[in-house]
């Protein structure tokens, strides 16, 4: 059933990383969200951070510690959730056409009555899929965890910092995905894809405590994953819109790109 | 009638490496076996990749089935089956789950015909294609590229690694393809392994096709390999610059060479000395090849090259 074409043999592919993504992920928001009492009353972690003072803020603390949504924010929204998901995009999702290309399969796919766009566009629909999947968990997670420590975490916030992080992990995955189907080379369109995650996490963070980088922060797509503070304020729609159209406008360069190359034998 | 290969000055290239074609003009008539060889790195899958728009050419153009090879690219896929010559597949599927999968990006299959080719191939579906040997994925390809019953095959090297039994059985197939008025185009290093299956050969060597004739008038257009004996010694001289003659040796009274084409020049010469025996010794198409390799300059070390390469390489 899962052989049945480009998509689906992809979802095949990914099933496994996906499973283990998502129950990671999904685990470290559910063991935060039952252990939150336990930690807020060892731990004043809202005076820990005023010690910290601004370098609390290049971690992405904001709001208030002592509360369940302040604590995630910080502990996972912020960086460790990112990483995984780009993780699952970049790193796995997108070095599909290249990896296809570095092991030969593309010359037999592309022999059966399947365009090139078409690959492309089917795979992409397989990450997004599993990304969709792996916050899905994150979700389901975080809302069960919270009712089982009795803590306040509204759900549709939870929703919100789920979408944005799918929406951010999209971003990345187009970009490895544009370079992968530009070049056919796996390994810089992980590390490309890694490396700006990395520098626009940075630019972001810093951005908090040096005040010269604020004029750059808006190159950075981590601004806007992080500035709005979903997880407390609810989905943007103008910061959603440019992460959506970075990964829209990443997608046709791969689209074109891989279209018009001459395919590594 | 439509051809089902036609290119028209079908050129790739890629800068000084030499890897490339130049100026390709090849037709392959439907309903034929052809054989299209040349040594390794001559441009055979370079050629082949081309007409699958795998790769783009720099210049010229080419049919496949009277289908441009860009514009009408899922149409000419429907249509026509290709094993690549690094054959790859997907090794975390099993050869009945990947011939599950190409069926199903092929739309439909013959489940009856694909079982039998199964059989007659003697493949075991079962195993993961990566635990598989490079004959038995061989055998995989090959049964995927004719359970769809195309109405054109292009096998890159297709018989390396088959045992004996398995290539006549491939054999057979590619006869049957043929008798049902498919055309099948083989790409090989060796022409021993397909002369007997060919109608028509081309011959490709340094990105240009030398030569595109049947296997009938390449064998008329034989190279022969004479020995002469004549009645008392000979100076090489005499025979020297003859038009077709190559490999000249003189030994005292006897003379061998092989010759080209029209036996009259050498004769001519040689009349003028008292002839006492003369011999003629068929050649295989592998020294037709070969006389065709050594076309560019003529020397005997060039064409033992080539043939040890291909030993080499088989």
């Amino acid at each position: 059933m899962l052989l049945r074409n480009v998509f689906t043999k992809t979802v095949r592919d990914l099933r496994w990383p996906t499973f283990w993504i998502a129950l990671g992920m999904g685990a470290m928001t559910a063991y935060f969200a039952i252990l939150f009492p336990t930690y807020s009353k060892i731990l004043d972690v809202q005076s820990l951070m005023a010690k910290m003072g601004p370098l609390a803020k290049l971690f992405g603390a904001s709001g208030d510690m002592n509360t369940l949504t302040g604590f995630l924010h910080l502990e996972l929204f912020s960086m460790i959730l990112p990483a995984l998901m780009v993780v699952l995009t970049a790193g796995i999702g997108s070095g599909f056409t290249a990896g296809e290309e570095s092991r030969g399969t593309i010359d037999v796919l592309l022999s059966y009555p399947v365009s090139r766009r078409r690959i492309v566009l089917e795979k992409s629909l397989a990450v997004f899929l599993a990304c969709i999947v792996a916050a899905s968990i994150t979700w389901l997670c975080g809302v069960v965890g919270a009712a089982i420590s009795s803590s306040a975490l509204p759900a549709d916030k939870l929703a919100a910092a789920c979408v944005m992080l799918v929406l951010l992990s999209l971003a990345f995955g187009s970009i490895a995905l544009a370079i992968s189907a530009a070049t056919g080379n796996r390994g810089a369109s992980i590390g490309v894809a890694v490396g700006l995650l990395v520098v626009s996490y940075l630019i972001d963070g810093l951005a908090n405590i040096v005040d010269g980088l604020n004029s750059i922060r808006w190159i950075s797509p981590f601004k806007y994953y992080m500035a709005g503070d979903p997880l407390r304020n609810g989905i943007s729609l103008g910061d959603a819109a440019v992460l959506a159209g970075i990964t829209a406008v990443f997608l046709i360069v791969s689209l074109i790109a891989f279209d018009r190359r001459d395919l590594a034998s | 009638m439509t051809a089902a290969i036609e290119t028209h000055k079908l050129t790739k290239w890629y800068g000084q490496k030499s890897r490339g074609i130049i100026d390709v003009d090849l037709v392959v008539e439907t309903g034929q076996i052809f054989g299209f060889l040349g040594p390794n790195g001559a441009g055979k899958s370079t050629t082949i990749r081309l007409l699958f728009d795998l790769i783009r050419p720099t210049s010229g153009s080419a049919q496949v089935l009277g289908l441009d090879i860009h514009h009408d690219r899922l149409a000419i896929d429907r249509r026509v089956s290709y094993v690549p010559g690094e054959l790859s597949l997907y090794g975390d599927l099993t050869g009945r789950q990947l011939l599950t999968y190409l069926g199903n990006l092929q739309g439909s299959v013959d489940a009856d015909y694909r079982e039998k080719l199964i059989q007659r191939l003697d493949l075991d579906t079962r195993k993961r294609i990566k635990s598989l040997s490079r004959g038995n994925k061989q055998k995989v390809g090959l049964v995927a590229a004719f359970m769809i019953r195309p109405e054109l095959l292009i096998l890159d090297e297709p018989t390396a690694g088959l045992d004996p039994f398995i290539q006549l059985e491939f054999e057979h197939l590619c006869e049957e393809a043929r008798s049902e008025g498919r055309t099948v185009f083989i790409s090989s290093h060796q022409l021993p392994e397909v002369e007997h299956l060919c109608d028509r050969v081309g011959i490709i060597r340094e990105g240009r096709l030398l030569a595109v004739e049947s296997i009938a008038a390449l064998k008329e257009r034989a190279l022969r390999r004479l020995e002469i004996d004549f009645g008392g010694p000979v100076k090489a001289e005499a025979f020297a610059n003859l038009p077709g003659v190559r490999d000249l040796t003189v030994e005292g009274a006897v003379l061998k060479c092989t010759v080209m084409g029209s036996l009259d020049a050498l004769v001519k010469a040689a009349a003028r000395f008292e002839v006492r025996s003369l011999r003629s010794i068929d050649t295989s198409l592998e020294e037709i090849f070969l006389a065709y390799y050594g076309a560019g300059d003529g020397t005997s070390a060039d064409a033992q090259a080539g043939k040890e390469a291909s030993h080499a390489a088989a």
